[in-house]
């Protein structure tokens, strides 16, 4: 939680060595984010150290979804400054100015960042092990063989051996999630974002999708979750941001925030979903 | 209800069977005769041709149709608008004519002498003003076609797509086309039977295709009715025979949907699987 101190302004050091020491890292400083007159992120700060789990609660609408996919590009920050591993998100920093990255920067920014979404949005027309290897074969230009063999074991991984000939409509909605979370991570990203990624699923098949979730953790990825689930927030979880209208009302450590809340508004929220 | 319908239908059969001016006889003389089925195989070239040239013309348009710059997605639409909202005859019987219009165009570098004049008038013959009046036309349809292909791809997907990376191309190659197959490929096939039908339009500029063929027998015979039997039955057969590979096609596309899952290899496995 404790951000080097010199990060709080943009400054003119060489984005190369942001770079070396932020891998695995997300930084905001009052985003903002509107759809024409709708504010729906308003002055947003974010610190995630390397291997830290955070959790985003908050009632529906509170820009959650627009938080995270700000976080790897998929909506532009209107103002802030927004950096994940280290770098600028979609903006390069020259000695002069502060100017926009092309559509390929961005795009090779967004294969360090995974995202998970709450419908899987799993490719209907591949298997499963077509859709963990497309990332690496039509982005990464990974060999065909070379990508199946990365693909199998990281579906092993998230436990679905013999699996890989299923096509997304064969397999239960938890099945399919555990094949998005193999696909983002098989870019290998340093940043793994969840965007309610049990909500879309019947109540028995959460646990199998947190249990992945969790392994992931354990193993020191980076994680930004989107979630409802308060027993892997209270389990997981090193920080928490309860956010309402657009707006964080608290963020600290996620025990203190879940269990001694400051705000009242946290605390009725708390006591509505626990 | 069904007895209604089986009288209409042998009443129709009763007609068509005692009525001597069919001339049956002369339908089955003329059926498989050497500028018939010349004729065939011309509206059957000109067909597929257009369809591909069009096709092909049609995906172009339909990408500038959605580009993030503003004239080009305009100057998409109005070509879309002007080729719907003009009749097929008009438009053939222009490019005909359009050498009044043009009568000579230079192909070759600007401000050099290197390139050569191309005399328009020679060069639309009727087969050459047939095949742009239709791929031109073709092109527009197509073009609606593939934009509603294109948006009926939810948005998660191309969402998943940008998470994942991918360049636009490649976006556009591996999962908007494969995901818009489904509802392109059978508004294709109706185009495609439609254009078969479409290009007896092309026999007022004389050109010798299947209509103009029997048009051109009856001419000298005034077997009028027979003949025309005889190109309604080709085009029947033809837009029939269609049939068949466009099924097998939606097939294909269909993959990943419920009707074409395949079977687990090992179903011992899945089974085992579905337990956790
Ligand atoms: N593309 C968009 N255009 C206009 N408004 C949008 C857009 N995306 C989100 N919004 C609005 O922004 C607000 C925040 O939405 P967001 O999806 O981020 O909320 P959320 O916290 O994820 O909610 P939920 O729990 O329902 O997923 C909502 O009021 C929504 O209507
Ligand atoms: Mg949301």
């Amino acid at each position: 939680m404790n951000e080097p101190a010199t990060r709080q302004q943009p400054t003119s050091e060489p984005s190369q060595v942001a770079t070396a020491d932020g891998h695995g890292t997300v930084y905001g400083r009052q985003l903002v984010k509107s759809f024409g007159h709708r504010t729906v992120l308003q002055d947003v700060d974010l610190d995630i150290e390397s291997g830290e789990i955070c959790c985003l609660i908050g009632p529906s609408g509170s820009g959650k979804s627009t938080l995270l996919r700000c976080v790897n590009g998929l909506e532009k920050v209107d103002s802030g400054i927004l950096r994940v591993n280290g770098e600028d998100l979609g903006y390069e920093e020259t000695d002069t100015q502060y100017r926009p990255l092309s559509k390929k920067q961005v795009a090779a920014q967004r294969t360090q960042i995974g995202m998970v979404f709450q419908h899987f949005n799993l490719f209907p027309n591949m298997t499963a092990l077509n859709n963990v290897m497309s990332g690496l074969v039509l982005v990464k230009r990974v060999r065909k063989q070379a990508a199946a063999e990365q693909a199998r074991s990281l579906l092993a991984q998230v436990g679905l051996d013999g699996h890989e000939n299923h096509y997304p409509s064969a397999l239960s909605g938890g099945q399919q999630q555990r094949v998005a979370i193999a696909r983002a991570l098989a870019m290998d990203p340093s940043v793994m974002l969840f965007d309610e990624p049990t909500s879309a699923l019947d109540p028995e098949l959460v646990g199998e999708v947190l249990g992945v979730m969790q392994q992931l953790a354990e193993k020191g990825m980076t994680m930004l979750v989107a979630t409802h689930e308060m027993g892997f927030a209270r389990e997981v979880a090193d920080s928490l941001m309860f956010m309402c209208a657009g707006r964080t009302v608290e963020y600290g450590d996620a025990r203190e925030v879940l269990s001694n809340p400051r705000e009242q508004r946290t605390q009725q929220f708390l006591e509505k979903v626990l | 209800m069904w007895v209604l319908c089986v009288l209409v239908f042998l009443a129709i059969a009763y007609s068509l069977v005692t009525n001597p001016r069919y001339e049956w006889d002369v339908v089955a003389e003329y059926f498989t005769a050497e500028t018939v089925i010349d004729g065939v195989l011309l509206t059957i070239m000109l067909t597929f041709v257009t369809m591909f040239l069009g096709t092909v013309l049609g995906i172009l348009i339909a990408v500038l149709r959605s580009s993030p710059v503003m004239p080009v997605r305009v100057l998409a639409g109005s070509y879309i608008s002007f080729f719907r909202g003009t009749p097929v005859l008009v438009q053939l019987i222009f490019w005909f004519n359009v050498a009044a219009l043009y009568p000579d165009i230079s192909i070759g570098i600007p401000f050099t002498d290197i390139g050569s004049e191309v005399d328009v008038n020679a060069l639309m013959t009727p087969i050459v003003a047939a095949t742009v009046g239709l791929t031109l036309n073709q092109a527009a349809y197509m073009a609606e076609i593939v934009r509603g292909g294109f948006n009926s791809v939810p948005k998660g997907q191309l969402e998943s797509a940008d998470a994942l990376g991918m360049s636009e191309w490649t976006k556009l190659r591996k999962v908007i086309i494969p995901q818009s197959m489904p509802t392109v490929i059978p508004a294709t096939g109706n185009q495609l039977i439609g254009q078969f039908k479409e290009t007896s339009l092309v026999s007022v500029l004389g050109v010798a295709d299947l209509l103009q063929s029997v048009q051109l027998i009856y001419s000298r015979t005034y077997e009028t009715i027979p003949l025309l039997i005889v190109a309604a039955l080709w085009y029947l057969l033809m837009t029939l025979a269609l049939g068949y590979p466009q099924s097998l096609i939606e097939k294909h596309y269909s993959k990943g949907t419920r009707a074409g899952t395949p079977v687990p290899l090992d179903p011992a496995l899945a089974g085992a699987e579905e337990g956790r």
